[in-house]
Order: structure tokens, then sequence, then C-alpha cells
């Protein structure tokens, strides 16, 4: 590809001709609508952020710039502990659904069973189901579970990070399995055929064609999960138990005794910690078209 | 003109025959009784892909299996490289029952018809992948590989990716990464077909030179009559999932045994006539020709007879006994460069029969117009009476 672009050289005329420059009305109203989403979008952002650097103690009003709430957020024993939840149940959750998901996934796309179908459309309805259903729906299971347990085995367990963790990968699955599978449609099944051809067993065809070839779209199912288990904060708010709270459930909370500036810094924080996320999934789909 | 008509080369004289040569070999591949249905269960009635199939592969040969697409041929091929299992039969590779075994435990290698080649890999990581996984030490690994990119002439493209190189080298790689295994028995299933038709015939010049050089058993897989003459030792013609006929080429072609194996390789003239007695049949226009019929008297049989086998004379030309022969009138003529076909119709009484003859553009041919009374005359042993 290279080669022919240092051979022919940019076509001086055509770069310029395929800027089409809005003439009419109606071209200039929908430009201007462009600015308008971006400017809704943004704006509240840039807001925040702004703000996040305000000295003063009333959130609303600029005094000066400082770091005094990042330094009060970082000292915060709450927040502290809250964002270590949230980070160990990401942790937990991304690993464990990403690896179920992606076998989910290859098992949809590579074999014909019984009962495939339901479990194809079953396999994706987390991904529609209400939040708060969700919600509902784990509570109640972990109760019966948890009786249980209490019945069977005589084991005492209780809401917490565990069961934070298993609600996430409930519904991280779902999301990682949709995402492989896009990557796994586009590859060729001859190429499975050929690795085993040339004496791989399956996990070797596994591990040395189909999981290098897919990567991308185990890594993007993987930081779509991270970001969804750090973000989650309705099904989580529900199964956590007390002292498990995770950093979004946190700010939820502090929000309701009233808004302080703390609560900018900390949503700067997760705001950042998101959009670095999102930024290297894209780098990692990119990465696909390259040879 | 009687130059054209000389008579056929008698098949003994030809090189020597490979039936009688290889006849106490065994055979490469051996397939009895492979039968392959898909799907059935709730889904409905089961597709049957391959139909209770019998072939035996020998040793060193270039074999084809050659037919329409969905008549089995691939199926078939699949069940060899074990990545189907067949639903009844045996699949014997020297010997040796595979027809359960994984592909991984089979001592074949496949070339495929999208090549497949790993694209995260290079050219020679592509080529070696088959080494290592059979634990091959390195040193030999690297002198395998620097032998084989020879073979197929790619030694300078070692360090590329597949997605760099063209069509063409890429089949070479894909080839490379199977002989590179010294298989028992080398796979193709109809490997020239994404090559555009100059690159084609270059390459299938190219597979067979291969496949003297190493003299490994290949099992060729296509579609394309043209393909399957020029390079194999012997062809299975195949159609909904029969396999219809098995011989050299120049047996195929000149008595086919079956209507679809007459139809399917070349033009043919297809005449019906009814058998007079063991020699001789009686066309629909009362001509009487000799054919080694093999059926009972007044059955109804199908002649086929070749274009290019015909010979036109002008109707007043001497009789030559040793020849059959009918008179008709040109319909049509139409000159294709390297030949002309005139697309004759007898005048005798009856149904009249209908031929196309096929000549030569070759210095001192005659040339006959439409309308022109002409007569066509063929040897006995052009004709060949079909089972169906």
């Amino acid at each position: 590809m290279s080669v022919v672009d240092a051979a022919s050289g940019p076509p001086p005329d055509v770069a310029e001709d395929s800027v089409v420059r809005p003439k009419r009305t109606v071209e200039r109203i929908l430009a201007g609508n462009a600015w308008i989403v971006f400017a809704f979008l943004y704006l509240p952002i840039l807001l925040l952020v702004v703000l996040s650097f305000n000295d003063n103690r009333t959130v609303g009003v600029w005094t000066e710039p400082s770091l005094r709430w990042y330094q009060a957020m970082f000292t915060d024993r709450n927040v502290l502990g809250a964002l270590r939840n949230s980070l160990v149940v990401a942790f937990i959750s991304t690993v464990v659904s990403t690896v179920l998901g992606t076998a989910a996934a290859l098992s949809l796309e590579r074999f014909r069973y019984r009962g495939q179908r339901a479990y194809d459309g079953l396999l994706y309805l987390p991904v529609i189901i209400p939040d708060v259903t969700m919600a509902v729906m784990m509570l109640l299971f972990f109760v019966q579970a948890f009786d249980l347990l209490g019945a069977v085995l005589g084991v005492n367990a209780s809401f917490g990070i565990g069961t934070i963790s298993l609600s996430h990968i409930a519904f991280n699955i779902s999301f990682v399995a949709v995402v492989v599978r896009a990557r796994l449609a586009g590859l060729d099944p001859s190429l499975e055929e050929a690795a085993a051809d040339l004496y791989a067993s399956r996990w070797q065809a596994f591990r040395r064609v189909t999981l290098p070839l897919i990567a991308p779209g185990v890594a993007g199912g993987a930081l779509l999960a991270l970001t969804l288990s750090l973000d989650e904060v309705v099904i989580t708010s529900f199964v956590a138990g007390p002292g498990s709270t995770t950093l979004p459930v946190y700010v939820f909370g502090l929000v309701r005794r009233g808004v302080t500036p703390l609560i900018n810094a900390v949503s700067v924080l997760m705001l950042t910690g998101s959009m670095l996320l999102v930024l290297t999934s894209l780098l990692i789909t990119r990465r696909r078209d390259e040879p | 003109m009687t130059e054209m008509l000389r008579e056929p080369r008698v098949r003994t004289a030809l090189a020597p025959d490979p039936v009688a040569e290889s006849g106490t070999k065994l055979p490469a591949v051996a397939m009895q009784g492979v039968t392959k249905r898909f799907g059935g269960g709730r889904g409905g009635d089961p597709v049957v892909a391959v139909d209770d199939l019998h072939l035996d592969i020998r040793d060193g040969e270039f074999f084809s299996l050659l037919g329409p697409s969905g008549c089995g041929k691939t199926t078939s091929l699949r069940m060899i490289a074990g990545f189907e299992y067949p639903s009844a039969g045996s699949v014997r590779i020297f010997d040796q029952e595979v027809g359960l075994e994984p592909p991984n435990r089979r001592p074949v290698n496949t070339v495929f018809q999208s090549y497949a080649l790993f694209p995260h890999m290079t050219v020679v990581q592509n080529i070696a992948f088959g080494l290592e996984m059979q634990k091959v030490p390195d040193d030999e690994i690297a002198t395998r590989v620097g032998e084989v990119l020879e073979l197929v002439q790619l030694s300078g493209q070692a360090r590329r990716k597949p997605s760099q190189l063209s069509g063409g080298q890429q089949q070479r790689v894909a080839l490379a990464r199977a002989l590179v295994n010294h298989p028992k028995v080398l796979l193709l299933d109809e490997p020239l077909g994404a090559l555009d038709l100059k690159l084609r015939q270059a390459m299938q010049l190219e597979l067979k030179r291969i496949q003297e050089q190493v003299g490994i058993t290949f099992v060729y897989v296509t579609h394309d009559q043209e393909e399957a003459l020029t390079m194999s030792d012997r062809i299975g013609v195949m159609n909904l999932g029969q396999l219809l006929q098995v011989g050299p080429p120049e047996a195929i072609y000149d008595t086919p045994r079956t209507r679809f194996v007459a139809d399917f390789i070349g033009d043919t003239n297809l005449l019906s006539a009814e058998v007079v007695d063991a020699d001789t049949a009686r066309l629909t226009d009362g001509t009487v020709v000799r054919v080694a019929t093999g059926r009972p008297v007044g059955a109804t049989v199908t002649l086929a007879i070749r274009p290019e086998k015909l010979g036109l004379w002008h109707a007043d030309a001497e009789r030559d006994l040793r020849l059959d022969a009918v008179t008709g009138r040109i319909r049509r003529m139409t000159f294709l460069g390297n030949a002309i076909v005139y697309e004759i119709v007898t005048e005798t009484s009856g149904t009249p029969v209908e031929l196309t003859v096929r000549q030569g553009n070759t210095p001192g041919i005659e040339h006959f117009e439409p309308d022109e009374r002409v007569r066509v005359r063929w040897w006995p042993t052009s004709t060949a009476a079909l089972e169906d």
C-alpha cells in the first residue's frame, strides 16, 4: 500500500475537491447543528473539569484555581476505599467475563448444537434488560442463594465485593460475547482447519491462530467490560453490602447529602479513567486493519 | 484430407499403462463404501453429499476429482483430510484406517481454495508452522523451509506477510506450507480458482512440475475439465454424490461411459440409436453404424461422438468401407479462428440426425458453405455407447 502511495504521490486536486463546503441554507443549518450537538455534549464536561479546580467551597461560585479538592480526594479514606473496591470488582469481573464471554462467542460461532438458537438469543438478554430489573433479579437471586447455602452447607454468606463482582460478571459476559463474536464472524473458518491440517491440536490451533487473530476483539471486549464495571451504579447499589461501596455508588450517595466540589474532583477522576479506556480500545480496534 | 482422419492410436501403444505398472502397490488413498450425509434430524431429510464411494488413488499419481459444484468432490476431499467424518464406509491412507482420525493425526496436508494463510505470520512462519507443531528441531526447520521456498520460487519473499503478496504468490506459499511437511498425500481444493486465466495456466504447468519433482500423490479437486485433462494422470468424474467414471484423461475423453461424463467433458454429439446386434446400431435416420453396444437387440442406446473426430467430405466422395458415414446438408457454419464448426442435418429417411463437426483450421483444409451437401465420415472406434 505504501509503495503505491509513494509511486503515485498525493493527487493534488482530489484532496481539495473532496472537502464539500456547505453552500445552501439547509446545509449551513445542518453544519451548525453539528456544532450545537458538540457543545451540548461537551460543555457540561468542560464545566465539570473547570469547577473541579475551583478553590471555593460552594460548587457554582468561582474564586481561584487550586488543587485543593484533588488533595482532599486522595486523603479521604471513604473515597480511597470506594476506589479500591471499584478497582477490585472491575478487575475480577473483567477477567472472568472476558474468559467466559470469549468461550461463549466461540461456541456460538464455531459449533452447531441443540438449543443453540435459544442460547444465542438469551445470551444477549442482559444487554437490553433495564438495569433496575437486573438489579432486582440479582438481589432476589442472592437472597435465595444465601438461604440455600445456609440451609444446606451451613455457610453464612453476605453481600459484599463477591456479590458485586458476580453481578458485574453476569452482565459483562454478554457484552464481551457480542464484541468477540463480531470479530470471529469475520474470520475464515478454514484458518482453523489449516492449523489442524498442519498438525496443531485444538488447543494449539486456538492459541497460535484463533486467539492472535481475535485478540483485538477480546481486548476490546475486556475494555468494554472494565468501563461498564467501573461506571455501574444501579445494580451495584442493590447488591453491595456495608463497607463494600464502589466509587460511582459513593458519589451517588454524596450527591444526596449535598453537592461539594469534592464530587467534581472524583467525577473528573472517573471521567479521565473512562476516556483513557475508550481511547485504548479505539487504538486496539484500529490496529485490526493493518497487516 | 485423409490425413485428418488417421486411424486413432491404439491405447496400448501409449506410455506404459499405470494400471499394470502399479497394480500390486498399496493405494495411497483407498475409500470404500464412503457415504456422507448432512443434516437430517429434526430439520428434515438428510442431504447425501457423497453416496457409496469406492475409489483407489495410486501412490505417486496426480489424481483429479472432477465435477460440477455440489457434486460431492470437495466433501470427498475433506473426508480424506479429516475435516469431515464419513457417515459410513472406510478411508485408508497407505492401508491405515483414518476415517475417524482428526486432521492433525493424518499424514496428509491440504492446499485450501482460499489458501487460508495465517495473516498474522510471515511467509516463513506460515511454512514453518506444521514443522513446529511436529516438534522438528529448529535447524532442520530452517533447512526444509529454505528448500521448499526454492521449490516454489519464493526465496525473496520470506519475511513478508501474506497480505503483501500477489494471489499467485499466496498460492505458492499455501503449496509450500503443505509440501514442507512431506505429506504422503497432498490434497488440493480448487487451488487455482481465484487466479486469472493466464496465471492459472502457468500454475497448472508449475503444479505438474512440482508434483513430478517431489513424487508425492496429489489429489486435486476441480470443476474445470481442461485443468483436470491437462494435469492429471487419472481423473474421477463425480455428479450428485456419485463417482461415475475413473480413468486416464484420454479414456475419460474418448470413451465416456455415461451421458453425464460425455456431456460434462468437452463437446459431444449425443445420438439416439437402436441396437441391431453386438457390434452395430441403427441411428434414427436409418444409418447403421459400428459400435460395441453391449445391449440386447432392439434396445435403445445413446451414442457419443466427439465433433473433432468427424471428417467432412463432398457428398460424392468415394466410399471407404473402414469408415462409418452419413450424408447431410450443412445448416450452419461458425468460424472460431483455430477451427470451423459445422452443424449438419442428415437427409435420409426417418428422423434426421443432427451432428456437429469440428474441423481444425489447418492449411489445405477444404471449407464448406451452408446448404452444401456433405458426407460425414468417422472411424468406428470413435463411437462410444453410453450406459444411460
